[in-house]
């Protein structure tokens, strides 16, 4: 188990203040943050490239907040690589082995093994420059993971990769994990990573943790406006919460899946409402009336604004869309159930 | 602004360039083909110019191996580290690029010559005052900035994280610098010699101040050149010129080639 506790670190434009996390060994933890948001200083502070201001970081039990990053045996992969570029493939795979002065023919062993498990044994002979972006990442993980870490930070590994080597690369990291049962650390701004491959996540905000869980509860149960805007919640309703699980929002009374009282942000995924002409039945859920304020299209998916006294972003699939035929003006009829209303104290004065 | 307004700018530009190009070239080929080649040969061949050839060779190496010696580790220091007194430091070092050698050769004369640690030096063993070391160390003295400029951008530009990565494989920094860094800064190291070296093999004023101007004793090129002018054997300045030409033309190709002229300035 690798466990952050209180960690602050501050470096000029960057810093961590007071961060505590713990993952699991074998976990696929994914730190999810915008640019600025400190996850790389976080990442380095782990593998010991900045000894933390405050705070301990543990790994498997052992206090390694002072232990030099040569002796954590912990695995670092960058976005941009970092393949020492006059050394072969089979020298950067090999060389942490040659550091801890193993055996030659133990060390051609082990990066074969390495090599052949990322698919790369037949560019052993290459230099990183002759290769592609995900032929080098492949190499920078091989180089890792030989070393058999305890565990492997990875730095927003596919983010200079591009759309398609990306998806290889998300399920070989994948397969990876499955096959090693690496605990592995992934930094990332993506989302697509986080449903792919995150066990948990870490959502980071100003060198802050704010808020950690499965990605089904950061995706719908956002605790501040913050994660729910990041995760692309886009219907956040000011209003104010009662007990009781209900929140009044301007005229409507929304019926919500959690009850706190006072200033609250009521979060609804626009893909969760249901829009119609035709009036539909309560069942229980939360039934509105208002009218189509804009069409977007976006893609596959179309995006429709409806001004229900408060203003609702729904978002339909194009089929969807084009048989129900909403244009601005019409009468709708919006409906969602209260647990695809999620609440949270918002701390402000309701408008 | 029309087209021919344009053009006829373009035009004037180049021109001046191509003016300031065959100056340059004019110049050169004035001196190299000055003496007959026959006169200019037997000269080369003379012993007293393959002294000063041997000689400027002798110390401009070991100058030369001498400011790679201080600058690697004294750039890496500048490039990676943040300390107090850095940036005036980092001032410090550049002052004897700016300098005029001669003030430089005064300054390294008196050092040398007459404080404590001079004297004590000499009394070591340690001559620097009119004799070939007092080149080698004005050779150093005067050309340290520039391999230590080189070495320093290049070290900048190589990404600190390599560095990151050889420690979380097993490198201590010194490791990390040796099998990472080091390495990977061979082209700006190579780039950085070369112009030291022909900085050196060229260094006149300041080796003139403190290793003086004796005949088949301190008679590097430069030195034998202006002996030779001042005593009328043209022939002999001829030579030792046509060499200091050539070195010059095949090291500034060098310091171009491994990509040299992106770290100077």
């Amino acid at each position: 188990m690798l466990v952050i506790d209180s960690v602050s670190k501050s470096l000029g434009e960057f810093s961590l203040s007071n961060v505590s996390l713990s993952v699991e060994d074998g976990e696929y933890f994914i730190v999810l943050g915008p640019t600025g948001a400190g996850k790389t200083i976080l990442l380095e502070t782990i593998a010991g490239i900045y000894s933390p201001d405050a705070g301990r970081i543990l790994l498997n039990g052992r206090d390694i907040t002072d232990v030099p990053a040569r002796e954590r045996n912990i695995g670092m992969v960058y976005q941009d690589y970092m393949l020492f570029p006059h050394l072969t493939v089979e020298a950067n795979i090999g060389f942490g082995l040659r550091s801890r002065r193993a055996d030659p023919a133990f060390i051609r062993g082990k990066v074969q093994e390495s090599a052949d498990l990322l698919n790369i044994s037949h560019l052993l002979h290459r230099y990183p420059g002759t290769l592609s972006g995900g032929e080098q990442q492949r190499a920078a993980i091989a180089r890792a993971l030989v070393m058999e870490p305890e565990a492997l930070l990875l730095d927003e590994p596919l983010s200079a990769l591009d759309v398609k080597t990306r998806e290889n690369l998300r399920a070989e990291l994948a397969r990876i994990h499955e096959a090693t049962g690496t605990t592995i650390v992934h930094i990332t701004h993506n989302f697509e990573e986080v449903f792919e491959l995150a066990d948990r996540v870490a959502i980071m905000h100003g060198g802050n943790v704010v808020q950690v869980g499965t990605p089904e509860e950061i995706f719908r149960r956002p605790n501040s406006d913050f994660v729910a805007g990041f995760v692309g919640v886009e219907n956040l309703l000011r209003g104010t919460g009662s007990v009781d699980g209900t929140v009044a929002v301007g005229n409507l009374r929304i019926r919500a899946e959690n009850g706190i009282p006072g200033p609250v942000s009521v979060a609804i995924r626009p893909e969760e409402i249901l829009l119609s002409k035709a009036p539909l039945p309560e069942n229980g859920r939360n039934v509105v009336f208002g009218r189509v304020d804009s069409v977007r299209p976006n893609g596959g998916l179309v995006r429709v604004f409806v001004d229900a006294g408060v203003l609702f972003k729904v978002t339909l699939t194009r089929q969807g869309f084009e048989e129900a035929g909403f244009a601005p003006g019409d009468a709708v009829h919006l409906a969602f159930r209260p647990s695809a209303a999620h609440v949270y104290p918002s701390g402000e004065e309701e408008d | 602004m029309s087209r021919r307004d344009t053009s006829r700018f373009r035009t004037a530009t180049v021109l001046v360039a191509l003016l300031i190009a065959a100056f340059i070239v004019l110049v050169l080929l004035g001196v190299v083909t000055h003496s007959p080649a026959s006169v200019l040969i037997e000269c080369l061949l003379s012993e007293e110019i393959q002294f000063a050839v041997r000689l400027s060779i002798i110390t401009s190496v070991v100058s030369t191996l001498l400011c790679i010696l201080v600058a690697v580790p004294v750039a890496y220091a500048l490039a990676r580290y943040t300390f107090p007194g850095k940036s005036l430091m980092n001032m410090v070092m550049d002052i004897p690029m700016a300098l005029p050698p001669l003030v430089a050769g005064v300054g390294l004369l008196l050092f040398f010559g007459v404080s404590p640690i001079g004297k004590s030096l000499a009394a070591a063993g340690l001559t620097f005052v009119f004799t070939p070391l007092g080149i080698i160390m004005a050779q150093f003295f005067v050309n340290l900035p520039y391999m230590l400029r080189v070495t320093r951008s290049t070290f900048q530009g190589v990404n600190p994280r390599y560095e990151y990565v050889a420690k979380t494989l097993g490198c201590t920094d010194a490791q990390a610098f040796w099998r990472v860094t080091l390495p990977m800064s061979s082209n700006g190291l190579l780039a950085g010699s070369v112009i030291t070296w022909s900085k050196g093999i060229g260094e006149f004023g300041a080796a003139l101040m403190l290793a003086g101007a004796t005949r088949m004793k301190t008679e590097t090129l430069p030195l034998s050149l202006f002996l030779n002018m001042s005593t009328g054997k043209l022939e002999y300045a001829i030579a030792a010129a046509t060499i200091l030409i050539m070195i010059s033309v095949v090291s500034l190709y060098a310091f171009e080639r491994y990509g040299g002229a992106t770290h100077v300035y």
